[in-house]
């Protein structure tokens, strides 16, 4: 059967680049192919019919033609900009800190349903919650779980016995988790403390809407971003970059209630 | 002459051609192209064009108030006293400053920050004029902080940091209205651009 010269997709943007004079280079994430690299002709000429529709963390109706090295986008038409993200800086870096993830994780010519899902699920959460850091963690941890890369939570990665509670550490290229029987073999390995562990366990069994309010105090903040991070950036095998303007972000401003919640659909 | 074998017999050709094509948009071909242009030039004109970029690397630097490109210390626009003192127009870059001074309709002062809060490309605040800016304010002579950064998500992002920074001081902070272009056609342009152009709807 003949390949079809267009095709129709639905797509979350995740970023953009200038291309010559007026061209986009727009690096996008569907459905049905997984990441698209696609140039748009003109793009960012203010007369343009595609201006404003190729916009990072917008969903759009795409148009594209298929090319020898890059798709060109025909046609763009906004679906949803997502304007509880774009109306808030929290929200906003947290909505980038995603499409960045989604970017490294991501990968061209091979679709990732689950994961396309994922992303409009927590985007969606960040609009609800925009000042909460939990729809991240889940955002880390169902990334993973969908890269066929989650980490061991509840059994040990040495002896393969179940965990109980214990003072437990955490090697992400490991796999997971080490039981305290076992934890002296790592000792120089991070720490995973009881309460830690719960709140991981709880992000891998709820969907992000049905997760109860959690009382998340700094230090248990603090101990899931690393925890997570560590596993996500050991995988991405980098930094992830938009994190360092969170991090200024959260400095900057006055201390966020501890209550994090994430269900208030 | 044979062009054609010229930058293997000639290093210093070479030398101009591979200089050519770290520029902007220019690919192998317009940098042989440009190089043989030079080569066929006058000397005096070839001449003049090193001495342009000699003299340019050497003199301009930042205007020390509004960190925009100049001469001297303090730019043209910051040293005329024409101006409005009271106003500051933010923008990304020094193309902007040209761009908003052929309206011919703002009488103020200007701030570039050389950039834009971009978080996937790891550009911060830090990275920006942004402490300048913090400095002029603090004299307490500017009343209103006119923010003219792109209408595209990095520009937003920096225009919501400004805003965050400044709340609580006593200065107006606005924002460029977003909307459509002149020439511009409802039934293309995006839901966001829309309702933001309903929301800055004006009387006529």
């Amino acid at each position: 059967m003949p390949v079809l010269k267009t095709y129709r997709t639905e797509a979350l943007v995740l970023k953009n680049h200038p291309l010559g004079e007026a061209d986009l280079l727009v690096v996008c994430y569907t459905r049905e192919s997984g990441k698209v690299r696609a140039t748009a002709r003109a793009a960012r000429k203010v007369s343009s019919r595609l201006v404003g529709h190729l916009e990072p963390l917008t969903l759009v109706n795409l148009s594209l033609t298929r090319g020898r090295t890059l798709d060109q986008v025909a046609q763009a038409q906004v679906a949803d900009s997502f304007p509880a993200l774009r109306n808030a800086l929290p929200a906003l870096s947290r909505g980038l800190y995603v499409a960045e993830l989604l970017d490294g994780f991501g990968s061209e010519a091979s679709p990732n349903p689950e994961l396309y899902s994922l992303a409009l699920e927590v985007l969606a959460g960040i609009g609800r919650s925009p000042e909460s850091d939990l729809p991240l963690r889940y955002f880390e941890l169902r990334l993973l779980e969908t890269s066929g890369l989650l980490p061991e939570l509840y059994q040990c990665v040495e002896c393969r016995k179940p965990l109980v509670p214990g003072d437990h550490r955490f090697t992400p290229n490991g796999g997971g988790t080490l039981c305290s029987q076992c934890a002296p073999l790592g000792a120089h390995l991070r720490p995973l403390s009881v309460r830690t562990l719960k709140v991981l366990r709880l992000l891998h069994r709820q969907r992000l809407a049905e997760i109860p309010s959690l009382t998340i105090d700094h230090q248990l903040a603090q101990e899931l971003k690393a925890t997570l991070t560590a596993s996500v950036e050991h995988w991405l095998d980098q930094q992830v970059r938009s994190s360092a303007f969170l991090d200024h972000l959260r400095r900057t401003t006055p201390a966020e209630p501890a209550t994090e919640s994430a269900a208030h659909a | 002459m044979n062009l054609e074998h010229l930058p293997s017999t000639s290093p210093s050709l070479s030398r101009l051609i591979d200089e050519l094509n770290k520029l902007p948009g220019i690919g192998p071909k317009s940098a042989q192209r440009l190089a043989y242009h030079i080569i066929r030039l006058p000397a005096e004109e070839a001449l003049a064009l090193a001495e342009a970029i000699t003299d340019v690397k050497q003199s301009v630097g930042f205007c020390q108030r509004c960190q925009n490109l100049a001469d001297a210390s303090i730019c043209p626009i910051c040293a005329d006293s024409r101006r409005n003192q009271e106003q500051i127009c933010v923008v990304e870059d020094p193309l902007d400053v040209l761009a908003l001074e052929r309206t011919h309709c703002y009488r103020g002062l200007y701030h570039v920050l050389h950039g834009v809060i971009s978080p996937l490309n790891g550009v911060g605040p830090e990275q920006l004029k942004l402490k300048e800016l913090l400095t002029r304010l603090e004299g307490g002579q500017v009343k209103e902080l006119i923010i003219a950064t792109n209408a595209t998500l990095e520009g937003e992002a920096t225009a919501m940091y400004i805003r965050r920074h400044l709340a609580g001081r006593a200065v107006k902070v606005s924002h460029l209205a977003w909307g459509l272009p002149v020439g511009g056609s409802l039934e293309y342009a995006d839901e966001l651009t829309l309702s933001r152009a309903f929301q800055g709807r004006q009387e006529i």
